[in-house]
């Protein structure tokens, strides 16, 4: 009787834990990957001191926001000169990564998980093509759309700090700085 | 000759109707809170500045305070002058009058370009709230990128808020009837919780190039308005949803607040009422006057 509880109680705990958690921190590939996200903000926010400030709540100059978007990346990218691919997105965490992505996109709202991926707003989608060079450091083109990313998947990977966000271009997820439109790394055919 | 004059006549007296048409006959009284809601307006092109022509003119009749847009509000380039030929030279006569415009981030949007512009006053943030006036108040949701800590903050805000009319604004429709995209069931699990929780009384998004009117969802009115520079012909499906819809032409909205009803009146390019009606605060009655 204990037992079949006992069953019962971890079929719930385990039915309830990834609603909208993030995955198991505790795994060291992601104890890993927080460690060189927070080491890539430590340079981000460094770097930013060093270029010409907007007012980030009220800029009435749309030339100055891009400029000072220009000048960010163009920093970041002289100060990490040697990044490369998997950086981040390092060889042993790239499996969870690729797990939880496709746990999400076979669970029940997959099929609408995966259309927001790959519609409108993915850059590869026929409705809004464009170019991206998916090169680490590379800008993320002015013209191209960013995809949208399903809640599902978000709540699944783990949680990035303000300012740096998961992004789809086509199947490859990359490692978007958002204020400097910069492409921090990349893991190529995230969705299968 | 004759037979010209008589056309040209005829071609007048039509062009008078048609400026009749865009009669706003909604309340004007002093206390009320009067906006306008506008989405995937960003082309400009053509359309963008016939609607936006008739937002001005609407707003000359009947002032109201502020815009909300629903995303995608700078297709293609976001160059400085983009930002120009795509918004401030078309709300021209409103930006010069004073009225102010909230934005929220569509799919075609460069959050890093957006976020900080002054005059889409998000305050540097990619989610926000505001309350415009005691008892109302707007929450500007990233639908894009719905992650744990916007959810957080959303919860926390709804909340606090405390307000009678909370009116919350996003990009991608949660309903629809839309045949390219259709209902966001994604997002809707994890918003209409906290909708349907916090007592939330309507929801405007875009993303849809169209206008559509949902039937009441568990007391929720939503609101699609997403054809205010883009337009999606014929592209509204069959559906159990649709109170009303319309996707033959170009629209913007209008709604005023007073107590607990908001009246609303939606306008196309030509100036002609699309839909129109009263719905009550608690998701009681919504009688549309067309």
């Amino acid at each position: 009787m204990f037992a079949v509880s006992s069953c019962v109680l971890v079929a719930l705990l385990a039915g309830t834990a990834p609603q909208r958690g993030e995955p198991a921190t505790k795994d060291p590939a992601i104890e890993e990957f927080n460690k060189q996200v927070k080491k890539y903000m430590d340079l981000h926010n460094k770097v930013e001191h060093s270029v010409p400030p907007i007012d980030k709540k009220r800029e009435s100059d749309p030339a100055r926001i891009v400029n000072h978007q220009k000048a960010l990346s163009a920093a970041i990218g002289a100060a990490r000169p040697e990044a490369a691919r998997g950086d981040i997105f390092r060889p042993d965490v790239q499996p969870v990564f690729l797990k939880i992505i496709k746990k999400q996109l076979s669970s029940g709202k997959g099929p609408t998980a995966r259309a927001m991926i790959l519609g409108d707003g993915n850059p590869k989608s026929p409705e809004s093509p464009a170019k991206v060079d998916l090169s680490v450091n590379a800008e993320y083109p002015a013209k191209a759309p960013l995809s949208t990313v399903p809640p599902s998947v978000l709540l699944s990977l783990p949680r990035l700090p303000d300012g740096l966000e998961y992004r789809f271009v086509g199947r490859h997820l990359i490692l978007y700085d958002a204020s400097a439109n910069l492409i921090v790394d990349v893991l190529p055919n995230a969705i299968r | 000759m004759r037979k010209f004059n008589i056309g040209l006549c005829i071609v007048i007296i039509f062009a008078a109707l048609l400026s009749q048409a865009q009669q706003v006959h909604l309340p004007l009284s002093k206390d009320s809170l009067r906006f306008a809601i506008i989405g995937d307006n960003g082309t400009g092109d053509k359309p963008e500045y016939d609607v936006a022509q008739k937002l001005a003119a609407a707003y000359a009749k009947w002032p109201f305070e502020f815009v909300v847009m629903m995303g995608d509000n700078l297709y293609g380039g976001e160059s400085p002058k983009d930002f120009q030929n795509k918004f401030e030279k078309p709300y021209q006569a409103l930006l010069s009058s004073g009225v102010k415009f909230y934005a929220t981030l569509g799919n075609h949007d460069d959050p890093a370009r957006q976020v900080p512009y002054k005059l889409f006053n998000m305050g540097g943030k990619h989610y926000y709230t505001f309350k415009p006036k005691e008892g109302v108040r707007f929450f500007s949701l990233d639908s894009n990128y719905m992650d744990k800590t916007q959810l957080d903050w959303f919860e926390k805000e709804l909340k606090a808020s405390g307000s009678e009319w909370k009116i919350v604004f996003f990009h991608h429709p949660v309903y629809s009837s839309g045949m390219r995209h259709g209902s966001n069931i994604e997002l809707r699990s994890v918003l209409e919780p906290l909708l349907l929780k916090h007592g939330v009384d309507v929801v405007l998004s875009g993303h849809e190039h169209f206008y559509e009117r949902i039937k009441p969802q568990k007391n929720i009115h939503y609101f699609i308005v997403g054809s205010s520079g883009q337009l999606r012909r014929g592209n509204i499906g069959k559906s159990e949803l649709t109170e009303k819809g319309f996707d033959a032409d170009n629209v913007f909205m209008l709604a005023v607040i007073e107590g607990d009803a908001m009246s609303f009146q939606v306008i196309s390019r030509a100036g002609t009422t699309v839909d129109s009606g009263m719905i009550r605060r608690g998701g009681k009655t919504t009688s549309a006057t067309q």
